[in-house]
């Protein structure tokens, strides 16, 4: 009996075993799917077309956010509801853009957990932890904004500044690369971008006196390949008194030379974080990226010039990170009203009405700017898609009332675009604040604003979605929301632009007009850029809804997938 | 542990018992002659926990401060207290018995005493709810400069952000008037921000957060 019981007891065992091996190969193939779960360059190259998957936190390597399938579209959009709704862990601010590779979902959270989930069912694959180390310096909020993936692997920036690469069908921790030291004010928030064998990655910081990079790492084996310093050693400029429209800024030249002379270039603390993807231009071979506000903020005086190339757009070789151009839409910035939202390449009219290669910024003074992608110069800026009032008043030390305030405009929030309709859709924030300066020393990786923003509480806030013809730099329609906008948009071939609001509310808008032609309630504020998937035939819509820290919007955790059936 | 440690301090009395705000003073400078005599006896080896029950003397057994001047730190995040242990070693931050204290800790062990403290509970001060009134300006003062965008939600703060929810009011008025001043030097931002606001909404803020949990 006992020996029968043991061999009985071995053979369950067995059978266990067996029975474990079979259901976890089934996860981790997602069914049918199985082998095709490896992304290759091709398919990444390939992206903007894909009706299936997305595989770019901005869709494709131009960043348009344009799904190519037109399933859900303007006659149907009203019957879409939620095919399923997965709730994580963690109940805190949500930016996190989801990636579809054949089936299967990655989303992030705050505090770097990411989930890999069936796109049919929402059920969870795995889960990953990422165990942060005691030090995070982070301005606005735990965020992240999701992975990007590559061959086996999907890969993470974290709060404590590591990059990490997970085996994708596990989530098991492939490698981990030190970034740059926390404890100066480094984190990650942004995605990585995966481009031949690379991941690229900037920084944020621009409130702890760092010094901003992109940095290239191996995609295999996570060795640092190059790093472009945002902040060249010469970061003095050309002592621009006007910004990219023209308006003058006020700056006190003579005071900045006087400063420059005393202490030298402040390149070593100057800011310039990199918060959101670069562009890739694949037959060019350069990449196209935003650099944010000059540390600290809003107190220019410790930092004479230009402050090169804060407040930016810039082009590097994807090989060697070499400069390639530039250009400064506010030199020497005391308002924080920097380049956030990630660029997007797309064909253009210029002056004279040719096509030409272009790239389009949507920028925290309201303005969606129009360059030549071969010199990154300036072909136009739209009309203004938010008040603005009182600009460039000095910040004082009573606090100088200006608008937009220092949110902008647009944050960080991508745009989507409809290249059939040349438009460009933006969201945008109306919340008037008064800037205030005041002058400390680098505290060596504390925080240092020179100052603040405030916003001023008796004045109406809210926010709106416009779409911009960027071949005219015209406001083709625009939305009121009774709330300031933040998080992202997508567009698809269906003639419809996506975007959710900090109240809980997600909508769907005609591409050509701006009707609503639906919307949904999430419950907490959905404030994160949605994407599109196709999976067994069938287009979902999905967007996570975890609130905002930045404005304060109610905090959940839902990631909901909708689809029309 | 105390057993262990007592004995070798002048008037052995533990200072625990003597914490009142009146006679704080006297018995801060004798927890930091022992202190001191203590730490400098300790070698790099020993365990961090000879140093803890020093900490407690003034951050208190249970984790509840015998001056209401002295700050919770149980439960306070990691990241934060390491780089206030940092800073008073470095003079960025100046307090009579921190500074003397942290001069004789080395980083690993700033970093071992951090996760000892937060790996304690919170303590639950007892302190009371503010009014509406009071908790409406403290809003005003969060809506104006979003204190709630780097303390997090509830004020419970993270990494190097620090919990302010239940913390001491007295010490909150000082330490946000101390930034204000720049008494406090060691995070500017946070100086920025406090002259931004107002002396009443300061008290504001302190009564609100002392009574959250
Ligand atoms: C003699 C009393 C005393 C002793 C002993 C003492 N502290 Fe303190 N501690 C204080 C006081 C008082 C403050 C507030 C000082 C200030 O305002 O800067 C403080 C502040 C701190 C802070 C900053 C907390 C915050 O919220 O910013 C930390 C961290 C800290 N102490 C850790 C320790 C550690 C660790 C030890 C033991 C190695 C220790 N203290 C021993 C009295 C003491
Ligand atoms: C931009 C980010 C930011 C904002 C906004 C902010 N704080 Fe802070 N605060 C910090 C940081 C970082 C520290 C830690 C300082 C240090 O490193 O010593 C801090 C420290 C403090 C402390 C000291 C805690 C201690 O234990 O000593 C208090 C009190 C405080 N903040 C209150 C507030 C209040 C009230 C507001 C809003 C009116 C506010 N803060 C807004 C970042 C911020």
């Amino acid at each position: 009996m006992a020996r029968l019981g043991r061999f009985a007891a071995i053979g369950t065992a067995f059978a266990l075993a067996v029975v474990c091996t079979a259901s976890a190969q089934e996860v981790k193939t997602a069914a049918k799917y199985g082998d095709m779960s490896t992304v290759t360059q091709d398919l990444l190259n390939r992206a903007g077309g894909d009706g299936n998957n997305f595989l770019h936190t901005n869709g494709d390597y131009n960043q348009l956010r344009f799904y190519p399938n037109r399933q859900i579209n303007v006659s149907n959009v009203a019957r879409l509801r939620p095919a399923w709704i997965f709730q994580t862990e963690v109940k805190e601010s949500l930016e996190t853009t989801p990636i579809i590779v054949n089936g299967v979902m990655y989303v992030t959270t705050s505090y770097n957990h990411v989930y890999a989930l069936d796109a049919r069912t929402g059920e969870e694959l795995w889960h990953y932890k990422q165990k942060l180390g005691p030090i995070t310096t982070y301005c606005c909020g735990p965020n992240n904004r999701g992975v990007a993936v590559h061959g086996d692997m999907v890969y993470m920036g974290t709060l404590d500044a590591k990059l990490v690469a997970l085996e994708a069908k596990t989530g098991k921790l492939v490698w981990q690369a030190d970034i740059a030291d926390p404890e100066l004010g480094y984190s990650e928030t942004m995605a990585p971008t995966a481009v031949n064998g690379k991941i690229l990655i900037g920084t944020n910081g621009g409130e702890y006196g760092i010094r901003g990079f992109v940095k290239a790492f191996d995609a295999k084996s996570g060795k640092l390949l190059w790093t472009f310093y945002t902040i060249p050693e010469n970061s003095v400029g050309v002592w621009a008194e006007k910004d990219a429209t023209g308006r003058h800024m006020l700056r006190d030249i003579a005071a900045e030379k006087a400063q420059l002379a005393q202490t030298g270039d402040p390149y070593k603390t100057l800011g310039g974080g990199v918060w959101q993807n670069p562009a890739v231009d694949l037959a060019l071979n350069r990449i196209f990226f935003m650099v944010g506000n000059p540390s600290p903020d809003l107190d220019g005086s410790l930092r004479p010039g230009d402050n090169l190339y804060t407040n930016s757009l810039v082009s590097v070789n994807l090989d060697t990170g070499q400069y390639v151009c530039h250009f400064q839409y506010i030199a020497h910035d005391v308002w924080d009203l920097d380049a956030v939202s990630p660029p997007i390449l797309v064909d253009v009219r210029n002056s004279q009405g040719q096509v030409v290669p272009g790239v389009l910024h949507a920028g925290k003074t309201g303005h969606v700017y129009v360059h030549n992608r071969n010199d990154c110069s300036l072909i136009r800026f739209s009309e203004a898609m938010v008040p603005q009032e009182n600009m460039w008043v000095l910040p004082t030390k009573e606090g100088a009332r200006m608008l937009p305030g220092a949110n902008g405009g647009v944050e960080w929030s991508p745009m989507a675009v409809n290249p059939g309709l040349g438009l460009t859709y933006a969201i945008n924030l109306h919340q008037p604040m008064t800037y205030h300066v005041e002058s400390s020393p680098y505290p060596q990786g504390k925080l240092w604003l020179g100052g603040a923003f405030k916003v001023i509480p008796a004045e109406e806030q809210w926010g709106n979605i416009t779409a911009v013809d960027y071949n005219t730099g015209k406001i083709r329609w625009q939305v009121k929301t009774p709330q300031p906008m933040i998080g992202g948009v997508l567009a698809t071939a269906g003639g419809l632009v996506f975007t959710g609001e900090g109240n809980g509310l997600f909508k769907a808008y005609d591409a050509e007009t701006g009707a609503t032609l639906w919307k949904f309630q999430a419950g907490a504020g959905v404030n994160a850029p949605p994407s599109s998937y196709t999976v067994d035939g069938k287009q979902y819509i999905v967007v996570g809804a975890g609130g905002n820290v930045q404005l304060d919007y109610k905090r959940g955790n839902s990631i909901i997938a909708f689809t029309v059936d | 542990m105390a057993g262990l440690l007592w004995p070798c301090l002048p008037g052995a009395d533990a200072p625990s018992r003597h914490g009142t705000a009146g006679r704080s003073r006297g018995v801060r400078a004798a927890v930091l002659a022992t202190t001191l005599m203590v730490l400098c006896q300790a070698s790099r080896a020993d365990p961090i926990e000879e140093k803890v029950q020093l900490c407690n003397a003034c951050h208190g057994e249970n984790g509840i401060p015998q001056d209401v001047q002295t700050p919770v730190i149980w439960g306070q995040h990691q990241g934060y207290l390491y780089l206030q242990l940092r800073d008073y070693k470095r003079g960025t931050r100046k307090s009579d018995p921190m500074s003397t204290i942290a001069e004789t800790l080395e980083r690993d062990e700033m970093m071992a005493l951090a996760e000892y403290f937060a790996g304690k509970p919170w303590p639950r001060l007892g302190q009371p709810s503010a009014s509406d009134a009071v908790a409406a300006q403290a809003q005003r003062a969060n809506v104006a400069v979003n204190c709630t965008g780097c303390h997090l939600g509830a004020y419970q703060g993270d990494g190097t952000q620090p919990r302010l929810a239940g913390q001491r009011r007295e010490y909150l008025v000082k330490s946000m008037i101390e930034f204000r001043t720049r008494t406090r030097g060691n995070n500017p931002g946070m100086s920025d921000l406090m002259l931004s606001i107002s002396e009443e909404a300061i008290a504001a803020c302190a009564e609100y957060l002392a009574g959250l949990q």
